[in-house]
């Protein structure tokens, strides 16, 4: 295996300025294959803004970000999608118009070839229907299939979601904060469906409960004013004073 | 003489005059409507109306009470400045939550209303407005003449613009002003009264158009239909310089004006498009425009209408049929014209609802369409002697051609500011239509021949013609049907529903917006062509900037993202044309009156209203978000 291609996503000094306030600041990120891989820090520290640069939804002002070895910085979303790398977003995007069922259809038909067919039927694509119908069963979605995504609780959409970008069967998955405005109940079968989704595949959060990243992730980042502060395992970073310091506030200087 | 460029020097300089004078109106009306949409994030398409009040209610005051131009410059923007607090309140409050085309539709609506009411109170032709007396003369300044007036008006809007711009920027009410744009709930929780501040900023951003409208009365004729025009222009500026920049909308109105003017000067044939073109240039290079810092505002969610899944392919062939049935048995009971022309906007009103209603890419400018297949179908058939089939082709190849290169251009910005654009490339088709030769300009193509069909069918013959619009709409509207129930569609209406997930999907979106917009383009075109050859004329009443209204109404008025609200929406309006036609121009007024009772009271549409009641007797689950929240946009550089 080539250098390049132990670590699926990486950044040079990666960096992304809104006006002068530089929210991500030359930042040195790896993400090792099949690795389960969690970004935390206190709000404002640019987590967010990391991933969006990631993902492609923000172009960076300086740096470069590699995947699989190959520099990707210029590619576009859907470019990236068709690499493999899958994201989801903060506050549940679901197509709030379209039912469970065909939010998942919707996911598999590229790569059925559907997606630029004008005229047909996907009913006609026993395929599709198909590998829909596993998707509903094993996400404990079948029977709301027919309701539209808008109206589901928001816990089922975080579920659909997920759903959705798994039935791209990528590579990498993104997640931006899964648990954000989730119940307690809802935790606990989301943390539950992650983990299951990481056999196999590399996955990196960002995530605020503590308790999930935790019991998912293998390898932490802390990031602290646009900068990596730490990294290494769980009990590595939660050891560090510096890092306690940073999430209680308090300063070095 | 002296000459510049082959230009005698008094010809450039009051040309650039003329263009500094109409710049100052530039500037004026871009800085209301930006404050507006700032401030409210409504686009006020009735500002054009606003203006045209201004001036006409100087010419009331000196015609009806008598009171002068000066007293006109105060009196007349309070009074339109208090009738707009009205209507804020009572019903522009309503849509703040809901997204901005709403608002966009609902002045529309109101514009109409107000023009269509004075051209019937005062008749279309313009009024002279005299210079004031203390105006009047002029000076020479050597190298040119410079009218006392004129000099006025520039010296008066730069004095206004710098005025609006410093209470904006520099005093406090302005902080407070821009910090509500920001963050209302914030201000609010200041104990700064909102919503009152908004109230006023609309009140204060009409009567500045009002005031322009006076500052116009002298220079230009006062007629019920002077805003219409130029506020497509003026939309064109606020695209040019972004919406974001109070100093950005006056240096970028003026600019303008110079560049019309120049353009005047050294090649007069492109002065009515080169801002259009500018505008084009512009969404190539910069797309947030000059000025413009963020590409799109946020937008509220708009409501979904189409709110239940799609009934069954069986149901659908049904229906469809029956509807072929009907439409064929139509012409014994019903008049055979209204039938035709009722298909003909019915296409139409498919095409447009095809991205309005499924990619919820709302476009201001689908005349364009219609109108320059119809010009080259008919040219076609004339000049060139084509048989109906192949000029109905070059019709429709036209269009969709013209839509591939606007909708290339305009999928760059999205919701309001995707409207201003198509309108803008509907507004330079319109002027080239008017100009050149081969579309017979005012008076249109004449007689095109009908011609038999595949060397076959006679089409004069009444049946026959029938028939053939019979089997064009249905096939048109076949097509809709499949592309809506196919894979693709389903990909447009998740776009529509949140872009920049469907990328994440690795759809590229924009490739799917414009392959929509080229398809609706085609329809319309075909929609066009057939009308040429059906009515055996082609004019400019098919590519103004009414014709697109009409068509918003109609798909608003039946459903829009229905699959038959449009249709039904076409027979609607169609049949108020031919039974109200002895009302004139309160048609007009009517047509307003549908779009404000459509957006404040039934969103839906009519058949959207009809397939919510079946589900709610039916118990289905209710389909759309109740709570609305805020659709992520990708952001881009």
């Amino acid at each position: 295996m080539t250098d390049g291609a132990v670590y699926v996503l990486e950044t040079r000094g990666l960096s992304r300025a809104f006006g002068g306030f530089f929210a991500v600041n030359g930042v040195n990120f790896r993400l090792a294959r099949n690795s389960m891989h969690a970004v935390i820090g206190p709000n404002g520290a640019g987590k967010t803004t990391l991933f969006n640069l990631l993902t492609k939804f923000l172009p960076p002002s300086a740096g470069t970000i590699l995947h699989d070895g190959e520099d990707v910085t210029r590619l576009s979303m859907p470019a990236m999608a068709k690499r493999s790398v899958v994201r989801s977003f903060q506050i549940s995007a679901v197509f709030a118009g379209l039912t469970v069922r065909e939010n998942i259809e919707l996911a598999l038909l590229r790569e059925h070839g559907l997606a630029w067919n004008l005229l047909g039927r996907i009913a006609r694509h026993r395929g599709v229907l198909e590998r829909a119908d596993a998707l509903l069963e094993r996400f404990g979605l079948s029977e709301y299939a027919g309701t539209m995504a808008g109206s589901l609780s928001y816990g089922r959409k975080r579920v659909l979601e997920l759903a959705t970008t798994l039935a791209l069967e990528p590579s990498v998955l993104l997640l931006d904060e899964p648990m954000a405005g989730l119940g307690h109940e809802d935790i606990g079968r989301v943390t539950q469906l992650i983990r299951e989704a990481g056999k196999g595949r590399t996955v990196l959060l960002v995530e605020h409960n503590m308790n999930v990243v935790a019991e998912l992730a293998d390898t932490i980042t802390v990031m602290v004013r646009g900068e990596v502060l730490a990294q290494g395992s769980y009990a590595e970073v939660s050891s560090r004073a510096d890092v306690m310091a940073a999430y209680t506030g308090q300063t070095h200087e | 003489m002296t000459t510049i460029f082959g230009v005698p020097s008094a010809v450039l300089y009051g040309q650039l005059l003329l263009g500094l004078i109409n710049g100052a109106f530039y500037a004026m009306l871009s800085l209301g409507l930006a404050v507006i949409f700032g401030m409210m994030n409504i686009v006020n398409f009735a500002h054009g109306a606003q203006y045209m009040m201004g001036a006409m209610g100087a010419w009331l005051l000196m015609n009806y009470l008598g009171i002068g131009y000066w007293w006109a410059l105060i009196l007349a923007p309070l009074i339109v400045g208090a009738i707009s607090i009205v209507i804020e309140v009572l019903l522009l409050r309503r849509l703040y939550k809901l997204d901005h085309l709403y608002g966009m539709l609902l002045t529309f609506g109101l514009a109409l209303m107000v023009q269509g009411a004075f051209s019937n109170w005062f008749g279309s032709s313009g009024q002279p407005y005299s210079i004031p007396q203390a105006l009047m003369g002029g000076r020479n300044l050597g190298f040119m003449f410079l009218p006392n007036y004129r000099a006025w008006v520039i010296a008066a809007s730069v004095v206004i613009c710098l005025g609006t711009w410093y209470v904006i920027e520099r005093t406090k009410l302005g902080a407070y002003l821009r910090a509500a744009t920001e963050n209302p709930m914030l201000v609010q929780a200041f104990g700064i009264r909102v919503p009152r501040m908004i109230t006023l900023t609309y009140g204060a951003g009409v009567g500045l158009a009002a005031l322009a409208g006076v500052l116009a009365a002298p220079v230009y004729q006062v007629s019920p239909l002077m805003g219409a025009d130029l506020l497509i222009v003026v939309f064109a500026v606020v695209v040019i310089g972004g919406m974001g920049s109070i100093m950005g909308a006056i240096v970028t109105g003026f600019l303008v004006g110079v560049i019309e003017g120049l353009t005047k000067a050294f090649y007069p044939e492109a002065s009515t498009t080169v801002v259009f073109a500018v505008m084009a240039v512009v969404l190539l290079i910069r797309p947030a425009g000059l000025f413009g810092s963020k590409l799109e505002a946020a937008q509220g969610q708009p409501q979904s209408s189409l709110s239940a899944t799609a009934p069954s392919t069986l149901t659908q062939t049904l229906i469809f049929l029956a509807l072929a049935c009907c439409l064929a048995a139509a012409p014994l009971v019903v008049y055979p014209g209204f039938m035709m022309k009722a298909m003909i906007f019915a296409l139409f009103a498919c095409a447009f609802n095809l991205v309005a209603g499924y990619g919820r890419l709302v476009s201001f400018g689908h005349s364009m369409f219609l109108g320059s297949a119809g010009y080259v179908c008919g040219h076609a058939a004339k000049i060139w002697g084509l048989p109906p089939e192949f000029a109905i082709l070059a019709g429709t190849a036209t269009a969709a051609m013209l839509g591939f290169v606007t909708g290339w251009l305009a999928i760059r910005r999205s919701g309001i500011y995707f409207a201003m654009v198509t309108l803008a490339f509907a507004q330079m088709v319109y002027f080239v239509a008017l100009q050149a030769r081969f579309t017979g300009g005012e008076d249109g193509l004449q007689a095109v021949p009908r011609g038999m069909l595949f060397g076959l069918i006679d089409l004069s013959l009444p049946a026959n013609l029938y028939g053939f619009v019979l089997v064009i709409f249905l096939g048109g509207f076949f097509l809709i049907m499949r592309l809506v129930g196919s894979p693709f569609g389903r990909v447009l209406k998740a776009i529509s529903d949140h872009d920049a997930r469907a990328q994440s999907l690795g759809f590229e979106t924009a490739r799917y917006k414009l392959v929509a917009f080229v398809l609706s383009a085609a329809l319309a075109g075909l929609a066009g062509s057939t009308k040429a050859i059906v009515s055996q004329l082609a004019s400019l009443t098919d590519v103004h900037w009414s014709m697109s209204g009409e068509v918003l109404l109609m798909t608003f008025l039946g459903g829009v993202g229905t699959l038959y609200g449009p249709l039904v929406g076409a027979f609607i309006v169609v049949a108020m044309q031919n039974y109200l036609a002895a009302f004139g121009q309160w048609v007009t007024v009517i047509h307003g009156l549908i779009f404000v009772l459509c957006v404040l009271a039934f969103r839906r549409g009519i058949v959207g209203e009809l397939i919510e009641f079946w589900h709610r007797l039916h118990r289905t689950p209710p389909a759309k978000p109740a709570v609305l929240h805020n659709v992520a946009v990708a952001p881009q550089e």
